[in-house]
């Protein structure tokens, strides 16, 4: 079987030192064609750093990556989308422009450009901004723009760097639908971020990085039953019953919901019943614990946030 | 150029032809340029009358400077008028009596019509005018001349300072300036003639008198100007002028010295200035060839400015762009290396149109808004036109030399964050940029001279200098050496400036010390050396 057909990067031993400061540590990454994968891990962590490696905007000190087959993206530039950490448009410019340039930048014609960017707009909510200057453009509507410019030429593998920084909730849902989007059309993407709930929503791959390390990898399914069992509860009601709970480990209390890690031997059921009295109960879920939990558990509960 | 670098250079042009500073700078070049023009001739316009008195106890002086100073003038009116009844621009303002002496002053020959001034002013009839003028007219029209120079004489007599301004514009005469005011001093003793005058200076009734207290031809007694302006000695050297004129000629009188031979005498011993062009052949330096080795120095001062605001343009745009935070976008799309000569282009295409309209604008200016408004330009332009060194080595230096500082400065730019901290970096680059100004008047006055030959082997300065050198003109041979060393040092700045622009364009954070950035360039392509300043974010 060859496997670089399957895989849209692979990534063997990459090491990216900054002078003594070491950003990305021996990583080895393999990310399957027509998949989402999620880049976790706090700030500082590396996950920007290796992102800007595979786009050769940085070479790796050590290591061996390949994008689509080839050792360089440098190659394949006009198949690769790329949304970068650091944001920003030409002010001066209209969205529709700015659009097309970096389309023909890619390569595409200036028709092509011209009819994609119209349709990209249209699609994802931004018609009446077609020929709207940049500096005109709220924060989240400009982030927009930015990905649209970087999925115009239609690429094959897509790499958002905080896709979802800074936007509203409504913006964070037509950004999810977008990524889903680019997976229905066979398209690989990853995308980095520090939020778990947006991970949890849409990958199929997690990839977790701590300190230039690689802590976590696989299908998201594999990483949560990786944590064991949780009790998801949601609730109403005073909290302070939770603590004195016997037989467990650990809570994450947020107030209205809880996630409560079990002791070995400790029946669910008794906790139910512990708590059934104290506090109105609106869920309890025996299910794999939640990617924050797995985050936090992996990154010892010293990240940087 | 590939394909990805023309579509950066024109969106760059694009971008710099939507700001207000572009078009601001392209029309107001014509504007200051007009004005240069304009101003001065206005202001000189609005200079006032000077009224002054002279206390002429020679009892002649006065009279003599008054009628002396009307040759110049004069012969000033009749220059102007025939140019400009050749050219068919008579103008309908004219006195009746230039009218109609223009037609027969169009046809004498500068000398003829200088002779003819002459005999107006200083003879009564035609009859004693200078045989030369004699001679021109035939018998028949002697009459009709006379009856002009009556009625020229005449008309002169009673045309005030204000009326010359009015009736004869930009002609530029002594009449249009000075005007002698006489006070009634009939039956008055010297003191009270003086007092009077002083009162009137007091009062600003005068400008200026001047005191005859003596005899001038023997030089015994005093000769004082008295003016509350001390600052402008106009009214005193023109009077000075011709007062000395005329005691020496009243000098050679009382000696019984014959005043033709002492023109003769006099006559000065004048050299033809003459050169040997290109090919040995000896040829006339008139005015036009004297402009001619001035006219690289103002090509230099263009270049050098031309050059140094592209290259200001190019630093405040890298750094822009920095901030704006779209390179990242742009080097997933485009190597580092076309982003930068894309950058470099674009700009080059801005500055070139901004240059390009003002050479426009400058010959429209020169060839018809100011003949339109009766004006000429201070200099003449047609050796610009004739001859393409200079163009040619204009376009040519400009080129190279803006490719050699913008690829330092594409360079420079990448690595700062602000326009502080690059206008510290750019500081040696400005200090070595003043040194071809400086040499510029040397190398004007010797163009093929030891010091001009070794700075056009410098490669920054080899623009300036060979520019500068261009009326020489250098051999051939400096051409192509110096071209060749520069196009070589061209080449070498853009490697070296592509590398810094690789790892600079990506850093924030403080710019980097000039060591480190000496071991970037030693760092073999595609690395990526210790940056200490590297934002650690992932």
């Amino acid at each position: 079987m060859n496997e670089t057909q399957e895989m849209s990067l692979i990534l063997d031993g990459v090491t990216k030192r900054y002078g003594k400061f070491l950003a990305v540590d021996n990583l080895s990454l393999r990310i399957p064609t027509g998949s989402i994968y999620g880049f976790l891990g706090p700030n500082g962590a590396g996950k920007t750093t290796t992102i800007r490696m595979v786009m050769s905007i940085i070479y790796p000190d050590q290591g061996r990556i390949s994008v689509l087959g080839h050792p360089r993206a440098e190659e394949i530039k006009d198949r690769l989308g790329y949304l970068p950490e650091e944001k920003g448009l030409y002010k001066k410019m209209r969205a529709g422009e700015i659009i097309t340039y970096f389309g023909r930048l890619k390569g595409m014609t200036r028709s092509d450009a011209k009819r994609r960017s119209k349709e990209l707009l249209d699609r994802y909510g931004l018609p009446e901004w077609h020929s709207a200057r940049c500096e005109a453009l709220s924060k989240g509507m400009g982030q927009k723009v930015q990905i649209l410019a970087s999925l115009v030429h239609n690429p094959e593998l897509v790499i958002l760097d905080e896709p979802f920084s800074g936007l509203d909730p409504v913006n964070v849902e037509v950004m999810r639908d977008l990524i889903l989007d680019l997976k229905r059309e066979g398209k690989t993407v990853i995308f980095s971020t520090h939020v778990m709930e947006q991970a949890e929503q849409i990958c199929d791959f997690i990839f977790l990085i701590n300190k230039g390390k690689k802590v976590l990898d696989g299908p998201l399914s594999e990483v949560r039953k990786s944590g064991g069992e949780a009790i998801q509860l949601d609730y109403d009601g005073d909290g302070a019953c939770l603590k004195e709970l016997k037989g467990v480990s650990r809570i994450n209390d947020a107030g209205k919901t809880a996630e409560i890690f079990l002791e070995d031997g400790t029946d669910p059921q008794d906790i139910l019943r512990a708590l059934i009295d104290k506090i109105s109960i609106r869920r309890f879920d025996l299910s794999e614990p939640s990617l924050h939990e797995i985050f936090v558990r992996a990154v010892g509960g010293k990240t940087h946030e | 150029m590939n394909k990805k670098t023309v579509l950066i250079a024109a969106r760059e042009f694009n971008e710099n032809l939507r700001t207000k500073t572009f078009w601001l700078g392209i029309f107001v070049f014509p504007v200051i340029l007009l004005l240069s023009f304009i101003v001065p001739s206005w202001l000189d316009d609005q200079k006032d009358i000077r009224h002054f008195a002279v206390l002429d106890q020679s009892g002649w002086l006065a009279k003599d400077v008054e009628s002396r100073s009307a040759f110049p003038d004069i012969e000033r009116i009749f220059k102007e008028v025939a140019e400009r009844q050749k050219a068919g621009k008579a103008d309908p303002e004219w006195p009746p009596i230039l009218k109609g002496l223009a037609p027969s002053l169009a046809e004498m020959d500068e000398k003829t019509r200088n002779k003819y001034a002459q005999s107006i002013v200083q003879f009564e009839s035609i009859k004693d005018a200078i045989p030369e003028v004699l001679a021109q007219i035939p018998e028949a029209k002697r009459l009709e001349f006379d009856q002009r120079m009556k009625e020229l004489r005449a008309w002169w007599g009673k045309l005030s300072a204000g009326e010359a301004r009015n009736e004869l514009g930009s002609f530029s005469l002594a009449k249009q300036n000075y005007e002698l005011v006489n006070f009634e001093t009939e039956g008055i003793s010297v003191e009270e003639h003086r007092k009077i005058l002083e009162e009137k200076l007091k009062a600003g009734a005068i400008f200026a008198y001047f005191e005859i207290n003596g005899d001038p031809v023997t030089g015994s007694g005093s000769f004082v100007y008295n003016s509350r302006n001390v600052t402008d000695s106009s009214l005193k050297n023109w009077f000075e002028r011709h007062a000395n004129a005329a005691v020496r000629a009243r000098r050679f009188q009382a000696n019984n010295i014959d005043q033709s031979l002492v023109e003769k005498i006099q006559a000065p011993l004048v050299f033809a200035k003459k050169t040997i062009d290109k090919d040995g052949k000896q040829e006339d330096v008139d005015q036009q060839k004297t402009a001619h080795s001035f006219i690289p120095a103002a090509f230099v001062y263009l270049l050098w400015i031309t050059i140094f605001m592209m290259a200001q343009m190019l630093l405040t745009n890298t750094i822009e762009e920095k901030s704006n935070r779209t390179i990242e976008v742009l080097l997933s799309s485009v190597a580092p290396f076309e982003l930068m000569a894309g950058k470099i282009a674009g700009i080059a295409a801005t500055g070139l149109t901004m240059i390009i309209s003002w050479i426009i604008f400058f010959f429209l200016i020169v060839k018809f808004a100011l003949p339109a408004m009766d004006m000429k330009a201070p200099f003449d332009i047609t050796p610009l036109l004739t001859d393409p060194t200079f163009l040619g080595s204009f376009v040519v230096y400009f080129i190279l030399g803006y490719l050699l500082y913008a690829a330092l400065i594409a360079g420079i730019g990448s690595v700062c964050n602000s326009l502080k901290e690059a206008q510290n970096l750019m500081m040696p680059v400005s200090v070595f940029l003043m040194l071809p100004l400086f040499a510029m008047m040397p190398v004007v006055q010797s163009p093929n001279g030891g010091l001009a030959k070794i700075l056009s082997y410098i490669p920054p300065l080899t623009p300036f200098i060979m520019m500068n050198r261009a009326a020489g003109p250098p051999t051939t041979f400096e051409y192509v050496v110096t071209t060749i060393l520069l196009l070589a040092s061209i080449v070498i700045t853009f490697y070296g400036a592509a590398k810094i622009f690789r790892i600079g364009i990506l850093m924030t954070g403080k710019p980097p010390k000039i060591g480190e950035i000496l071991r970037w360039l030693r760092a073999p392509v595609g690395a990526m050396p210790d940056v200490e300043s590297e934002d650690r974010q992932s």
